[in-house]
């Protein structure tokens, strides 16, 4: 309890007044954040574009580079000071107990690690690591957090409130995987790299070693629908640099290549070493209504269906008579999360197309127009796929 | 609107809407702050500005900061005090201002207070007054209190009693409750 005294006193000090931001305030304060957004989108933090072509192209003739001999030839050629100092690279990252990495995509912020797009804007990520052992980690973006505790990992998408578990390796993070290894990350471009699947690039300047890596879009792209949708699936380079004292990692950025013009799509411009990280990182507190997807369709299968345009016709006909469990049937989770209820709930299909397969993507994917209850009508792709052990056919995303 | 005193904003926001957000959460009750340490409404609402943009500027880095609120309150403390340094620096150089809100007789009357409670504030110690204008002046619990000036709670306490009892005594120098 205050002393009377002194809650007069404090009495005397509290503005009789309320003051109020003015009416324009707001919208001026996110004038100049989306000004700030612009800016940040548009500064490469390594002035990507002031740098000599060969970063984008892997150029062969260089100052300081030196092509490194990746193509599977029976001979050695002597190893260069470059060489040299990525395996002092890699030996000083062994060493490493812990690491946490800060950078942005370009995303959208709910969506999977994989998807990238040069039309987005930049979506903040950050990824921790802990070289115990087990070893720990968790990658987190707006709207998505996948942590592994050592012994198995837990993705939770915010959006949907839907959570999943899966083994240390379940693939939650996508093309990030690698990053959680960077002290063996040069080993596994190089390898790579001598398979004939890229051109590597080696630099040293001004204490910083660089290793750029150019590699083709890989995947089947008869019908281009998941080109550059992905960094595996776009022409990109991927830009290592180390500190050469410390021999550490110290950035990463990867551009993609599309009919000439060079993006960047990802940078992670942070890396701390040996911090030490609380045990609730890799931890989340989940809400006690969380949808759980425990994989593909986990209702007993009630339909057989033929084919991915088949699964398609049959989700959309669930949808729009708004029989949760049907779509159950083809669809992982333990319920429909009610944003999906609500914006695709009664809808009407106008037309299925013919399933085509794209890219890498090991399922189809099924063109369709709907009209939405609200009177909008939604085009796109449904991505479908059957490679589960029991070759049940469920809906992947596109939705 | 939300009440900025009922909203707990458990993460840093990372997307523009998420900013979008905050500022209406929050503009209010931080332009107040500001307005109160810096005497004019439109340095006010420029100190605040820069606090959000910051804020975006920094938020990855950030992110895990859980007190979104009493954190901001710190930003805008600083900011305010980089103001006030910089004044103390050019002397003379008042800002001639124009009142934008829709209430200019709260305004007129919220200077006129200003003047008396800065008087009263810069006669005892800084850190003890910091205390009372973010317990004065906004609605943070002294938990958040301690967050925004990055010191422990019974340090924030202990500022505070003296800093009271010492007001106390200036504005009653013969002893007994102020009138």
């Amino acid at each position: 309890m205050n002393d009377p005294n002194e809650q007069e006193v404090l009495e005397r000090m509290r503005p009789t007044q309320r003051i109020a931001a003015s009416n324009s305030f707001r919208e001026r304060v996110m004038r100049a954040i989306a000004e700030e957004n612009t800016r940040e989108t548009s500064i490469s933090i390594w002035r990507w574009r002031s740098w000599p072509r060969w970063v984008t192209v892997g150029c062969a003739a260089g100052l300081l580079l030196l092509l490194l001999p990746m193509l599977p030839i029976g001979k050695r050629l002597p190893e260069s000071p470059g060489v040299a100092l990525l395996a002092q690279s890699v030996q000083a990252m062994s060493n490493v107990q812990t690491v946490h990495i800060t950078g942005r995509i370009r995303t959208l912020p709910g969506d999977n690690f994989e998807l990238i797009g040069t039309q987005y804007n930049f979506v903040p990520i950050e990824i921790w690591r802990e070289y115990t052992n087990p070893p720990r980690w968790r990658v987190e973006k707006p709207g998505r957090v996948v942590v592994m505790n050592g012994q198995s990992a837990l993705l939770y998408i915010s959006a949907i409130n839907s959570a999943m578990t899966g083994t240390p390796e379940a693939g939650f993070v996508e093309w990030l995987r690698p990053l959680l290894d960077p002290q063996s990350i040069v080993e596994n471009e190089l390898a790579a790299a001598r398979q004939g699947g890229a051109q590597a690039t080696i630099s040293e300047s001004s204490g910083v070693t660089t290793a750029a890596l150019h590699r083709q879009a890989q995947g089947n792209f008869a019908n281009d629908w998941t080109k550059n949708k992905s960094i595996p699936e776009s022409d990109h380079t991927c830009v290592y640099r180390f500190d050469s004292a410390s021999k550490l990692l110290e950035g990463l950025q990867v551009v993609i290549s599309i009919d000439g013009v060079d993006t960047v799509v990802a940078e992670f411009s942070d890396f701390r070493y040996n911090e030490v990280f609380p045990q609730s990182l890799y931890t989340v507190r989940l809400p006690a209504d969380v949808n759980w997807m425990t994989g593909p369709a986990t209702k007993p299968a009630q339909v057989s269906l033929n084919g991915p345009k088949e699964a398609a016709a049959y989700f959309f006909d669930a949808l729009a008579r708004e029989s949760w469990d049907s779509v159950l049937q083809v669809m992982g989770g333990t319920k429909v999360p009610p944003m999906v209820q609500q914006a695709y709930g009664g809808l009407q299909v106008i037309s299925i197309g013919e399933p085509f397969q794209s890219g890498l993507y090991p399922g189809y994917f099924v063109p369709y127009e709907v009209r939405l209850r609200d009177g909008s009508t939604k085009t796109f792709k449904l991505a479908v796929r059957n490679d589960n052990p029991a070759h049940r056919w469920v809906i992947d995303g596109g939705f | 609107m939300v009440a900025a005193a009922t909203l707990r904003i458990e993460n840093w926001p990372q997307t523009i809407n998420d900013f979008d957000r905050l500022v209406e959460a929050t503009q209010d009750e931080l332009v107040q702050f500001a307005f109160y340490r810096l005497g004019n409404q439109a340095d006010a609402e420029d100190a605040v500005q820069d606090v959000y943009v910051q804020a975006f500027r920094d938020r990855v880095k950030r992110r895990h900061v859980t007190e979104v609120r009493p954190y901001l309150f710190r930003m805008v403390r600083n900011r305010c005090t980089d103001i006030l340094r910089a004044r103390s620096r050019k002397p003379g150089q008042t800002r001639v201002e124009t009142i934008a809100t829709d209430d200019t007789l709260s305004v007129i009357v919220a200077r006129e207070e200003t003047g008396e409670i800065t008087r009263l504030l810069e006669q005892i110690p800084e850190r003890e007054a910091d205390v009372i204008r973010l317990r004065a002046w906004s609605d943070l619990s002294f938990a958040e209190v301690a967050v925004a000036l990055g010191a422990a709670v019974p340090t924030v306490k202990s500022r505070f009693r003296y800093g009271i009892e010492k007001l106390r005594r200036l504005m009653n120098p013969e002893g007994g409750a102020p009138k």
